[in-house]
Protein backbone atom coordinates (compact mmCIF):
# COMPACT_ATOMS: atom_id res chain seq x y z
CA UNK A 1 0.00 0.00 0.00
CA UNK A 2 3.09 2.42 0.96
CA UNK A 3 4.12 2.65 -3.11
CA UNK A 4 0.69 2.81 -4.19
CA UNK A 5 -0.24 5.53 -2.39
CA UNK A 6 3.18 7.09 -2.96
CA UNK A 7 2.19 7.46 -6.85
CA UNK A 8 -1.43 8.24 -6.12
CA UNK A 9 -0.63 11.02 -4.13
CA UNK A 10 2.66 11.90 -5.99
CA UNK A 11 0.79 12.16 -9.08
CA UNK A 12 -2.26 14.51 -7.84
CA UNK A 13 -0.32 16.75 -5.93
CA UNK A 14 2.24 17.08 -8.82
CA UNK A 15 -0.98 17.97 -11.57
CA UNK A 16 -2.08 21.24 -9.14
CA UNK A 17 1.10 22.06 -7.84
CA UNK A 18 2.48 23.30 -11.20
CA UNK A 19 -0.20 25.59 -11.57
CA UNK A 20 0.39 26.71 -8.18
CA UNK A 21 3.86 27.02 -8.25
CA UNK A 22 4.04 29.03 -11.51
CA UNK A 23 1.12 31.62 -10.18
CA UNK A 24 2.82 31.99 -6.31
CA UNK A 25 6.14 33.02 -8.44
CA UNK A 26 4.24 35.10 -10.46
CA UNK A 27 2.67 36.72 -7.51
CA UNK A 28 6.39 37.29 -5.78
CA UNK A 29 7.82 38.55 -8.95
CA UNK A 30 4.87 41.31 -9.32
CA UNK A 31 5.15 42.19 -5.57
CA UNK A 32 1.74 41.08 -3.95
CA UNK A 33 0.72 39.54 -1.52
CA UNK A 34 0.77 36.14 -1.27
CA UNK A 35 -2.15 35.27 1.48
CA UNK A 36 -4.48 34.65 -1.50
CA UNK A 37 -2.79 31.51 -1.61
CA UNK A 38 -3.31 30.23 1.43
CA UNK A 39 -7.17 31.24 1.20
CA UNK A 40 -7.05 29.30 -2.04
CA UNK A 41 -5.92 26.12 -0.49
CA UNK A 42 -8.27 26.15 2.44
CA UNK A 43 -10.78 26.13 -0.04
CA UNK A 44 -9.32 23.73 -2.34
CA UNK A 45 -9.56 21.43 0.56
CA UNK A 46 -12.98 22.13 1.45
CA UNK A 47 -14.59 21.91 -2.08
CA UNK A 48 -12.22 18.79 -2.07
CA UNK A 49 -14.33 17.10 0.72
CA UNK A 50 -17.07 18.29 -0.23
CA UNK A 51 -16.87 17.32 -4.00
CA UNK A 52 -15.43 13.70 -2.46
CA UNK A 53 -18.46 13.49 -0.14
CA UNK A 54 -20.67 13.83 -2.84
CA UNK A 55 -18.88 12.06 -5.61
CA UNK A 56 -21.46 9.21 -6.00
CA UNK A 57 -24.55 11.69 -6.49
CA UNK A 58 -22.23 13.53 -8.83
CA UNK A 59 -21.71 10.63 -10.69
CA UNK A 60 -24.78 9.87 -11.42
CA UNK A 61 -26.62 12.91 -12.74
CA UNK A 62 -26.51 13.07 -15.96
CA UNK A 63 -27.06 9.39 -17.09
CA UNK A 64 -23.79 8.65 -15.51
CA UNK A 65 -21.77 11.14 -17.18
CA UNK A 66 -21.67 13.72 -14.03
CA UNK A 67 -18.37 12.97 -12.84
CA UNK A 68 -16.87 13.38 -16.34
CA UNK A 69 -18.99 17.11 -17.14
CA UNK A 70 -18.17 18.56 -13.96
CA UNK A 71 -14.14 17.54 -14.08
CA UNK A 72 -14.02 18.96 -18.23
CA UNK A 73 -16.26 21.53 -16.57
CA UNK A 74 -13.28 22.59 -13.93
CA UNK A 75 -10.51 22.04 -16.77
CA UNK A 76 -12.34 24.72 -19.41
CA UNK A 77 -13.10 26.98 -16.17
CA UNK A 78 -9.18 26.92 -15.17
CA UNK A 79 -7.88 27.58 -18.75
CA UNK A 80 -10.21 30.67 -18.98
CA UNK A 81 -9.10 31.74 -15.14
CA UNK A 82 -5.38 31.27 -16.43
CA UNK A 83 -6.02 33.02 -19.92
CA UNK A 84 -7.31 35.93 -17.80
CA UNK A 85 -4.85 35.71 -15.43
CA UNK A 86 -1.92 35.87 -17.82
CA UNK A 87 -3.37 38.49 -19.85
CA UNK A 88 -3.38 41.23 -16.74
CA UNK A 89 -0.04 39.97 -15.42
CA UNK A 90 1.38 41.12 -19.05
CA UNK A 91 -0.62 44.31 -18.52
CA UNK A 92 0.93 44.56 -15.25
CA UNK A 93 4.18 44.42 -16.74
CA UNK A 94 3.80 47.68 -18.43
CA UNK A 95 1.59 49.80 -16.35
CA UNK A 96 1.78 47.95 -12.64
CA UNK A 97 -0.87 48.11 -10.44
CA UNK A 98 -3.33 47.58 -13.36
CA UNK A 99 -6.32 45.36 -11.32
CA UNK A 100 -4.43 44.04 -9.03
CA UNK A 101 -7.15 42.51 -6.71
CA UNK A 102 -8.94 41.33 -10.24
CA UNK A 103 -5.31 39.41 -10.88
CA UNK A 104 -5.44 38.02 -7.13
CA UNK A 105 -9.18 36.82 -7.49
CA UNK A 106 -8.39 35.09 -10.60
CA UNK A 107 -5.23 33.50 -8.93
CA UNK A 108 -7.22 32.47 -5.85
CA UNK A 109 -10.10 30.63 -8.52
CA UNK A 110 -7.55 29.26 -10.18
CA UNK A 111 -5.74 27.66 -7.32
CA UNK A 112 -8.52 26.39 -5.70
CA UNK A 113 -10.34 25.04 -8.28
CA UNK A 114 -6.63 22.85 -9.26
CA UNK A 115 -7.11 21.72 -5.71
CA UNK A 116 -10.46 20.92 -5.79
CA UNK A 117 -9.94 18.93 -8.90
CA UNK A 118 -7.13 16.60 -7.61
CA UNK A 119 -7.68 16.80 -3.86
CA UNK A 120 -10.49 15.50 -4.21
CA UNK A 121 -9.63 12.13 -5.19
CA UNK A 122 -6.46 12.23 -2.73
CA UNK A 123 -9.07 12.84 -0.17
CA UNK A 124 -11.64 9.73 -1.37
CA UNK A 125 -8.36 7.56 -1.36
CA UNK A 126 -7.37 9.16 1.85
CA UNK A 127 -11.20 8.48 3.04
CA UNK A 128 -11.17 4.90 1.88
CA UNK A 129 -8.61 3.66 4.36
CA UNK A 130 -9.43 5.49 7.01
CA UNK A 131 -11.58 2.22 8.54
CA UNK A 132 -8.51 0.04 7.97
CA UNK A 133 -6.40 0.78 10.57
CA UNK A 134 -3.86 -2.07 9.74
CA UNK A 135 -3.18 -0.27 6.37
CA UNK A 136 -4.60 3.60 7.42
CA UNK A 137 -0.50 4.02 8.59
CA UNK A 138 1.45 2.90 5.36
CA UNK A 139 -1.14 4.70 3.05
CA UNK A 140 -0.61 8.23 5.09
CA UNK A 141 3.15 7.93 5.18
CA UNK A 142 3.33 6.79 1.84
CA UNK A 143 0.71 9.79 1.14
CA UNK A 144 3.35 12.10 2.70
CA UNK A 145 6.04 10.93 0.96
CA UNK A 146 4.45 11.22 -2.42
CA UNK A 147 3.22 14.94 -1.15
CA UNK A 148 6.93 15.13 -0.27
CA UNK A 149 8.07 14.33 -3.53
CA UNK A 150 5.30 16.25 -5.51
CA UNK A 151 5.90 19.45 -3.44
CA UNK A 152 9.64 19.12 -4.25
CA UNK A 153 9.13 19.45 -7.86
CA UNK A 154 6.86 22.59 -7.25
CA UNK A 155 9.32 24.48 -5.19
CA UNK A 156 12.43 23.74 -7.49
CA UNK A 157 10.24 25.02 -10.07
CA UNK A 158 9.23 27.82 -8.18
CA UNK A 159 12.99 28.85 -7.26
CA UNK A 160 14.13 27.94 -11.07
CA UNK A 161 10.93 30.67 -12.22
CA UNK A 162 12.26 33.48 -9.48
CA UNK A 163 15.95 32.58 -9.95
CA UNK A 164 15.67 33.62 -14.14
CA UNK A 165 17.05 36.65 -15.52
CA UNK A 166 14.17 39.47 -14.58
CA UNK A 167 13.31 39.93 -17.71
CA UNK A 168 12.88 36.09 -19.01
CA UNK A 169 10.48 35.44 -15.62
CA UNK A 170 7.06 37.07 -17.43
CA UNK A 171 7.81 34.86 -21.16
CA UNK A 172 8.56 32.00 -19.29
CA UNK A 173 5.59 31.96 -17.10
CA UNK A 174 3.27 32.92 -20.02
CA UNK A 175 4.75 30.27 -22.01
CA UNK A 176 4.28 27.22 -19.10
CA UNK A 177 0.92 28.46 -18.00
CA UNK A 178 -0.05 28.54 -21.89
CA UNK A 179 1.12 25.27 -21.99
CA UNK A 180 -0.35 23.93 -18.47
CA UNK A 181 -4.14 25.74 -19.91
CA UNK A 182 -4.00 23.84 -23.14
CA UNK A 183 -3.58 20.68 -21.45
CA UNK A 184 -6.43 20.98 -19.61
CA UNK A 185 -8.69 21.74 -22.51
CA UNK A 186 -6.87 18.34 -23.97
CA UNK A 187 -7.83 16.44 -20.56
CA UNK A 188 -11.44 17.95 -20.37
CA UNK A 189 -11.73 16.58 -24.50
CA UNK A 190 -10.90 13.15 -22.90
CA UNK A 191 -13.18 13.17 -20.08
CA UNK A 192 -15.96 14.08 -23.09
CA UNK A 193 -14.85 11.33 -25.22
CA UNK A 194 -14.88 9.09 -21.81
CA UNK A 195 -18.89 9.75 -21.45
CA UNK A 196 -19.64 9.63 -25.38
CA UNK A 197 -19.97 13.65 -25.64
CA UNK A 198 -17.54 14.07 -27.94
CA UNK A 199 -16.86 11.43 -30.43
CA UNK A 200 -14.82 8.72 -30.24
CA UNK A 201 -11.74 8.23 -32.91
CA UNK A 202 -8.75 6.49 -33.64
CA UNK A 203 -5.87 7.44 -32.03
CA UNK A 204 -3.21 10.05 -34.28
CA UNK A 205 -0.19 8.08 -33.21
CA UNK A 206 1.31 5.98 -30.13
CA UNK A 207 4.28 6.79 -28.94
CA UNK A 208 3.71 4.33 -25.73
CA UNK A 209 6.43 2.34 -27.19
CA UNK A 210 9.18 5.26 -26.98
CA UNK A 211 8.01 6.87 -23.65
CA UNK A 212 5.02 5.21 -21.62
CA UNK A 213 2.47 7.14 -20.29
CA UNK A 214 3.21 5.47 -16.41
CA UNK A 215 7.05 5.75 -16.54
CA UNK A 216 8.40 8.85 -14.14
CA UNK A 217 9.51 10.88 -17.55
CA UNK A 218 5.53 9.94 -18.67
CA UNK A 219 4.07 11.23 -15.50
CA UNK A 220 6.27 14.11 -15.46
CA UNK A 221 4.92 15.03 -18.99
CA UNK A 222 2.23 14.53 -17.93
CA UNK A 223 1.69 16.89 -15.10
CA UNK A 224 3.34 19.61 -16.93
CA UNK A 225 2.11 19.45 -21.01
CA UNK A 226 -0.57 16.71 -20.56
CA UNK A 227 1.43 13.80 -22.36
CA UNK A 228 -0.64 11.14 -23.50
CA UNK A 229 0.73 8.34 -25.71
CA UNK A 230 -2.19 7.70 -27.90
CA UNK A 231 -4.45 10.86 -28.34
CA UNK A 232 -7.18 11.27 -30.42
CA UNK A 233 -7.15 14.10 -33.45
CA UNK A 234 -9.68 15.46 -31.06
CA UNK A 235 -7.63 15.90 -28.37
CA UNK A 236 -5.07 17.40 -30.24
CA UNK A 237 -7.13 19.70 -31.91
CA UNK A 238 -8.18 21.08 -28.68
CA UNK A 239 -4.71 21.01 -27.07
CA UNK A 240 -3.32 23.35 -29.70
CA UNK A 241 -6.32 25.30 -30.50
CA UNK A 242 -6.59 26.63 -27.04
CA UNK A 243 -2.77 27.01 -26.37
CA UNK A 244 -3.09 29.37 -30.20
CA UNK A 245 -6.09 31.67 -28.77
CA UNK A 246 -4.41 32.10 -25.81
CA UNK A 247 -0.65 32.90 -27.05
CA UNK A 248 -2.85 35.16 -29.68
CA UNK A 249 -4.20 36.90 -27.00
CA UNK A 250 -1.42 37.46 -24.75
CA UNK A 251 0.57 38.18 -28.04
CA UNK A 252 -1.97 41.00 -28.97
CA UNK A 253 -2.17 42.50 -24.80
CA UNK A 254 1.78 42.55 -24.97
CA UNK A 255 1.92 44.56 -28.88
CA UNK A 256 -1.23 46.96 -27.27
CA UNK A 257 0.16 47.33 -24.35
CA UNK A 258 3.94 48.31 -25.12
CA UNK A 259 2.98 50.23 -27.76
CA UNK A 260 0.35 52.95 -25.48
CA UNK A 261 3.25 52.50 -22.73
CA UNK A 262 5.22 54.89 -24.60
CA UNK A 263 2.33 57.55 -25.16
CA UNK A 264 2.18 60.00 -21.53
CA UNK A 265 -1.04 58.23 -19.62
CA UNK A 266 -2.52 61.33 -19.48
CA UNK A 267 -5.76 59.83 -18.31
CA UNK A 268 -4.03 58.48 -15.44
CA UNK B 1 -9.30 -19.35 -1.92
CA UNK B 2 -12.65 -18.42 -0.73
CA UNK B 3 -14.56 -18.52 -3.88
CA UNK B 4 -17.32 -20.58 -3.02
CA UNK B 5 -19.05 -22.81 -5.90
CA UNK B 6 -21.81 -20.32 -5.65
CA UNK B 7 -19.81 -17.13 -6.88
CA UNK B 8 -17.62 -19.51 -9.37
CA UNK B 9 -20.93 -19.78 -10.73
CA UNK B 10 -22.01 -16.05 -11.10
CA UNK B 11 -19.06 -15.46 -12.15
CA UNK B 12 -18.94 -18.02 -14.98
CA UNK B 13 -22.66 -16.26 -15.76
CA UNK B 14 -21.30 -13.41 -15.87
CA UNK B 15 -18.69 -13.84 -18.21
CA UNK B 16 -21.01 -15.62 -20.49
CA UNK B 17 -23.40 -11.91 -21.61
CA UNK B 18 -20.21 -9.97 -21.30
CA UNK B 19 -20.95 -8.49 -24.59
CA UNK B 20 -24.15 -8.19 -24.84
CA UNK B 21 -25.44 -5.60 -28.40
CA UNK B 22 -27.49 -3.17 -27.51
CA UNK B 23 -29.20 -2.24 -30.53
CA UNK B 24 -30.82 0.77 -29.40
CA UNK B 25 -27.68 2.36 -29.09
CA UNK B 26 -26.04 0.94 -32.02
CA UNK B 27 -23.26 -0.08 -29.72
CA UNK B 28 -22.19 -3.27 -27.86
CA UNK B 29 -22.19 -2.99 -23.81
CA UNK B 30 -19.69 -4.91 -21.64
CA UNK B 31 -20.34 -5.51 -17.72
CA UNK B 32 -17.43 -5.53 -15.68
CA UNK B 33 -17.95 -5.97 -11.77
CA UNK B 34 -15.31 -4.89 -9.11
CA UNK B 35 -15.49 -7.18 -5.77
CA UNK B 36 -12.79 -7.82 -3.04
CA UNK B 37 -10.44 -5.27 -4.87
CA UNK B 38 -10.58 -7.81 -8.36
CA UNK B 39 -12.19 -7.42 -11.74
CA UNK B 40 -14.63 -10.17 -12.68
CA UNK B 41 -13.92 -11.34 -15.21
CA UNK B 42 -10.24 -9.97 -15.86
CA UNK B 43 -10.39 -10.28 -19.06
CA UNK B 44 -13.19 -9.07 -21.71
CA UNK B 45 -13.53 -9.58 -25.16
CA UNK B 46 -14.52 -6.76 -27.11
CA UNK B 47 -15.37 -6.51 -30.83
CA UNK B 48 -12.17 -4.36 -32.47
CA UNK B 49 -12.56 -0.94 -34.22
CA UNK B 50 -16.09 -0.01 -32.56
CA UNK B 51 -17.28 2.41 -29.84
CA UNK B 52 -17.83 -0.24 -26.40
CA UNK B 53 -20.04 0.74 -23.61
CA UNK B 54 -18.25 -0.26 -20.78
CA UNK B 55 -20.13 -0.73 -17.64
CA UNK B 56 -18.59 -1.33 -14.37
CA UNK B 57 -20.40 -2.14 -11.19
CA UNK B 58 -18.46 -1.77 -7.57
CA UNK B 59 -19.76 -4.03 -5.24
CA UNK B 60 -17.01 -3.40 -2.66
CA UNK B 61 -17.87 -1.22 0.24
CA UNK B 62 -14.58 1.11 -0.86
CA UNK B 63 -13.75 3.21 -3.88
CA UNK B 64 -11.86 2.36 -6.95
CA UNK B 65 -10.35 4.23 -9.56
CA UNK B 66 -10.84 2.41 -13.36
CA UNK B 67 -7.77 3.21 -14.82
CA UNK B 68 -5.84 2.54 -18.20
CA UNK B 69 -3.25 4.14 -19.82
CA UNK B 70 -3.87 1.85 -22.80
CA UNK B 71 -7.02 3.17 -23.18
CA UNK B 72 -6.78 6.64 -22.28
CA UNK B 73 -9.75 6.19 -19.16
CA UNK B 74 -9.62 7.47 -15.62
CA UNK B 75 -12.39 7.05 -13.59
CA UNK B 76 -13.24 6.81 -9.78
CA UNK B 77 -15.96 4.93 -8.94
CA UNK B 78 -17.57 5.06 -5.31
CA UNK B 79 -18.44 1.48 -3.14
CA UNK B 80 -21.71 0.21 -3.96
CA UNK B 81 -21.74 2.72 -7.30
CA UNK B 82 -22.20 1.76 -11.08
CA UNK B 83 -19.79 3.48 -13.88
CA UNK B 84 -20.10 4.22 -17.54
CA UNK B 85 -17.19 4.39 -19.97
CA UNK B 86 -17.05 4.79 -23.34
CA UNK B 87 -14.02 2.90 -25.02
CA UNK B 88 -12.30 2.01 -28.22
CA UNK B 89 -12.79 2.39 -31.37
CA UNK B 90 -9.50 0.07 -30.79
CA UNK B 91 -7.25 -1.86 -32.80
CA UNK B 92 -7.14 -5.72 -32.49
CA UNK B 93 -5.12 -6.40 -29.29
CA UNK B 94 -4.88 -6.20 -25.67
CA UNK B 95 -5.62 -3.54 -23.54
CA UNK B 96 -4.54 -3.78 -19.73
CA UNK B 97 -6.83 -2.14 -16.65
CA UNK B 98 -6.27 -1.57 -13.05
CA UNK B 99 -7.83 -0.44 -10.22
CA UNK B 100 -5.58 2.46 -9.35
CA UNK B 101 -6.45 2.31 -5.43
CA UNK B 102 -5.84 -1.43 -5.85
CA UNK B 103 -3.33 -1.84 -8.23
CA UNK B 104 -1.50 -5.58 -6.98
CA UNK B 105 -4.88 -6.95 -7.18
CA UNK B 106 -7.52 -5.02 -9.24
CA UNK B 107 -5.85 -6.31 -12.88
CA UNK B 108 -7.33 -6.67 -16.00
CA UNK B 109 -7.28 -6.45 -19.65
CA UNK B 110 -9.76 -5.77 -22.64
CA UNK B 111 -8.88 -7.79 -25.38
CA UNK B 112 -10.64 -6.66 -28.87
CA UNK B 113 -10.03 -9.08 -32.07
Amino acid sequence: MLLTSVIIIFREVLEAGLVFCILLAMSRFLGLSTRWFLLALVLGGIGSAVYGNNLAAISNAFDGAGQELLNAGLHFWIYFLLVMATTLMVINYYRPGYRLSLLKWLMLLAVTCSVLREGAEIYIYLYTFHSQPELFGSVVKGALIGAGIGFSIGALLYYLLLGLPKRYILPVTCILLTIVAGGMCSQAAQLLIQVDWLPAQAPLWDSSGLLPEHSLVGQLLFALVSYEASPTPIEVFLYTTSMAVMALILGVTHYVFRTSSHVPAIAH
Amino acid sequence: MRDSRWTRARNALLVLPAIVFCFGAGRPEVTLEIRDHLFIPSELVVPANTKVKLIVHNRDKTPEEFESYELNREKVIMGGQKAIIFIGPLKPGEYPFFGEFNPKTAQGKVIAE
